[in-house]
């Protein structure tokens, strides 16, 4: 782990959301264990692979698990046992059901009388708006989709217009028009100051919509921060650029001369991958090398910046 | 007491299938009136009534039954289908959350065993014997219906097998066990509710004496309500969601 | 590099299989074997253990005070007897039927895991014997078992061992068939109500409603109307046909104020009409699987 960097302190250290040394354990399973991090407005991602500890970290935030150890803070408050919270928070759960009975619109409604709010028919038409559904708002919930069912529950979170809003694998079953507009929708939830963490398994996802990311691996905070900054403190991992040039097979010579070079692969007659270990060098030393040997480079690009290649650098720690 | 918990709840527990279901038990007892009625060979009527159709069907086996379904139901269905984080993650307290679910399941056990108990009590008295035996006992059994209600309630919220346990205490330990060890009738809902409707009804004791003094029946069905909901209310304020990942 | 753009396949080396399959009668044993382990809640969570164990460990509690009382005194005095043992474990059993039989039938329903079942070599007539011969087996740890362990118990009780089985071996026979006939039944009928909903609220309620009910109801009608009545009552409820074929089969007679004895019929009918009651559940239950979209 001497390549992640030190959750604490990266951040400032209070926020809207707040976990100090939590750690949740069943019986002799760990699922979180000792993480440390603070959150502001804006959208974070939590990500890692199925059973990492996401969803408890989420449900710890939403006052549904006590924290083993540790705290969990939300709004600069405890969150387990504290009903109060929810006037300023909302959760989409990943599995959590609808009331079949309920049309759409009386669903989101009955969330907003039950938060208490003065016009509560009127709340829930914006809401549903919000997420695009008042074509549908007259149908039973049991009627729906999956996506549309996840988009209702959206609704019925964002009615009350929390600061906080929890989400646990919120594209689940939308098709790619509906993400692009939940995408939408939250991106425009942050701007207006409110704080967004959701969970996904899916890096496209997280690189996507998330300005900032929580990587979680085995219970553990393994990175946080912008994944390209993330990307960046990763020394010991090498960066891999993918080159091409007038002449590849005499760049790659060229190249494997120079210290800052530790591999070469020749992909086809097509292009160079080219294996470093120390960024700033390399980017200095590339051009220098190609004028020397006369060598015209037509393209020169960084092959690993995405989410998918930090993230599977970070499992195999 | 929360008004759109109450109503959801009324909703959810007015299911079809439910009412057919439950409507099928509360058959039971009328038509065994009938045949009694009609089929039967030297009945006393006012004796039947009193050892027989009220304390052994009605309360031993349809009042615990209906109110193990609805009280089950109200609550425990939001866990088990999954929508009760939708109730939780509102803020409102959680006594909020139990109380409009007891009161319909009281209501909805109530009206059920209001229905059977005195049209099965009009069928077997009518014309023949004290009606005061029918209405007391049917009293009797919506008071019961309260405790058994706030029993069932808690034990949803405590675990999901609340139907086997529910089913459990009252046939094996209403059922079986009061029965050897007489003792144990101080903690049996069954014997509050038989001491109560001995009460109401007015019977001789020739035709029908409870175990129970009323005034221990009282307790025995205030500590019930009143330590069950307490219960419930407590344990749903530190309820934590299964299955982490 | 393989050119993606033209369609190709390659040979990764996969082989098909074509030696011998274990066919039918492997899966059908191996469907058992599961659903057996299941009803007692092995291979699964602790939670799913408490009830069938718990329940199980009830059902042997007459045997086992018998046991103490002839193990430890030199009293011969049989408190239980073979012939009535399941007039004292029968809401046991009841209730364990009512807590396995809707996960047994309900929940490859639950999760829509039947269809991989009938996609298999199993056909549904042996997905349904499957899980018919898991609760009936399970059963007999209930009733069976139990029984075996008063048996001893009662050889105890006496002074001479030896001489108490030499003279007591013929009860063997009516201890196996009663418990066997006793088991195949209430399975039946618990899983003929439990392979009807998935929803084990609903099953779970009705199976134990109509062995209760049917009991207290059946016991009431026997009392107060004519014989006929109570005949056709008795032969609804199967605790009472339990007791009846019990009876039959250890050659012994119902208490004459007994539901049995004031309706007063000869003990085969009831033996009779439990394996009636058996084979239309057993049918019913084939019946279900076999309409059932998969």
């Amino acid at each position: 782990m001497s390549a992640a960097p030190s959750p604490d302190g990266a951040r400032p250290a209070s926020g809207t959301i707040e976990l100090v040394n939590a750690s949740r354990w069943y019986g002799n399973i760990v699922a979180v264990n000792d993480i440390s991090f603070a959150l502001g407005p804006g959208v974070t991602g939590l990500l890692g692979p199925n059973g990492a500890g996401k969803t408890t970290i989420l449900h710890m935030l939403a006052g549904f698990l006590r924290p083993s150890n540790g705290n969990v803070l939300v709004l600069g408050e405890p969150a387990w046992r504290n009903v109060g919270m929810y006037r300023r928070v909302g959760l989409v759960q990943e599995r959590e059901a609808v009331y079949e009975f309920l049309s759409g619109h009386d669903f989101v409604a009955t969330s907003a009388r039950l938060h208490g709010l003065p016009d509560p028919d009127d709340a829930a038409a914006r809401a549903i708006d919000a997420v695009e559904m008042s074509e549908f708002a007259g149908r039973a919930t049991g009627t729906y989709s999956k996506g549309m069912k996840q988009r209702i529950k959206v609704a019925a979170a964002i009615v009350h217009e929390p600061e906080v809003l929890l989400l646990d694998e919120p594209f689940n079953g939308m098709d790619p028009r509906q993400r692009l507009h939940m995408m939408d929708l939250l991106r425009g939830m942050a701007k207006a100051g409110k704080t967004i963490v959701f969970s996904s398994h899916i890096l496209e996802e997280v690189e996507r919509l998330a300005e900032n990311v929580l990587v979680i691996v085995m219970g553990r905070l393994a990175a946080s921060g912008d994944f390209r900054a993330i990307r960046k403190l990763m020394t010991g991992r090498p960066h891999t650029f993918t080159v091409r040039s007038s002449d590849n097979r005499a760049l790659a010579s060229a190249f494997i001369a120079d210290p800052s070079v530790y591999g070469v692969d020749l992909d086809g007659s097509e292009a160079l991958v080219v294996r470093t270990k120390e960024l700033s060098a390399f980017a200095l030393a590339a051009p220098r090398i190609a004028k020397e040997h006369q060598i015209r480079i037509v393209e020169l690009r960084p092959t690993d910046e995405s989410l998918e290649s930090v993230f599977s650098y970070l499992v195999k720690q | 007491m929360n008004r759109v918990v109450f109503s959801i709840t009324l909703q959810q527990v007015a299911g079809k299938r439910r009412t057919l279901f439950i409507g099928l038990f509360a058959l039971i007892p009328v038509v065994l009136a009938v045949l009694v009625r009609t089929a039967g060979a030297n009945v006393e009527h006012e004796q039947w009534a009193a050892e027989g159709l009220f304390p052994v069907v009605i309360i031993g086996a349809l009042l615990p039954l209906a109110a193990l379904i609805f009280g089950t139901a109200v609550l425990g269905s939001e866990f088990e289908e999954g929508t009760a984080v939708y109730l939780l993650t509102k803020p409102i307290p959680r006594r909020a959350i139990v109380l409009p679910k007891l009161i319909v399941a009281w209501l909805a056990t109530g009206v059920v065993l209001l229905l059977t108990g005195s049209i099965a009590g009009m069928v077997a008295l009518a014309g023949t014997g004290d009606m005061q035996i029918a209405l007391g006992f049917t009293i009797a059994t919506v008071i019961g219906a309260l405790a058994y209600s706030a029993l069932f309630v808690m034990l949803s919220v405590l675990t999901s097998h609340a139907l086997i346990v529910g089913l459990g205490y009252v046939f094996l330990w209403e059922g079986v066990v009061t029965g050897l060890f007489t003792g144990t009738r101080i903690l049996s809902i069954r014997e509050y509710t038989l001491a109560i409707g001995d009460m109401l009804s007015g019977t001789p004791d020739v035709l029908f004496q409870a175990h129970l003094s009323e005034t221990g029946a009282i307790v025995g069905l205030v500590a019930v309500v009143g330590l069950a909901t307490w219960f419930a209310i407590a344990q749903l304020e530190r309820w934590e969601i299964t299955a982490g990942g | 590099m393989p050119d993606a753009t033209q369609g190709s396949i390659y040979d990764l080396g996969y082989r098909g299989y074509d030696g011998p399959r274990l066919g039918r009668g492997y899966a059908l044993l191996s469907l058992y074997i599961h659903s057996l382990r299941g009803v007692f809640g092995l291979g699964r969570r602790t939670g799913s253990k408490v009830f069938p164990i718990g329940l199980t460990v009830l059902a042997f509690i007459p045997a086992v005070i018998q046991l103490g009382i002839g193990a430890l005194t030199e009293s011969t005095v049989e408190f239980f007897h073979a012939h009535s043992y399941y007039g004292y474990t029968q809401v046991i059993l009841a209730l364990f039927c009512a807590a396995a039989a809707p996960p047994l039938a309900g929940r490859d329903q639950q999760t829509h895991t039947l269809s991989l079942y009938f996609s298999r070599s199993l056909e549904r007539m042996d997905y349904a014997m499957a899980k018919f011969g898991a609760l009936a087996t399970a059963l007999l740890a209930l009733t069976l078992a139990p029984q075996v362990v008063l048996f001893i118990g009662n050889g105890l009780a006496g002074n001479d061992l030896r001489g108490y089985f030499g003279d007591e071996w013929t009860q063997v026979v009516p201890i196996v068939a009663s418990a066997v006939v006793l088991c195949a039944f209430i399975a039946a009928i618990s899983l003929v109500i439990a392979a009807q909903t998935p929803r084990r609220a609903y099953s779970t309620v009705s199976i134990l409603a109509v062995f209760m009910l049917t009991w207290i109801v059946s016991s009431i009608v026997a009392e107060l109307t004519e014989r006929e009545i109570g005949l056709a009552a008795l032969l609804l409820s199967p605790f009472h046909m339990m007791r009846g074929f019990t009876l039959f089969l250890f050659g012994e007679t119902p208490g004459a104020t007994s539901p049995l004895g004031i309706v007063d019929y000869p003990g085969w009918i009831y033996l009779l009409a439990a394996i009636a009651w058996t084979a239309l559940a057993g049918y019913l239950i084939y019946r279900r699987y076999e309409g059932i979209n998969a």
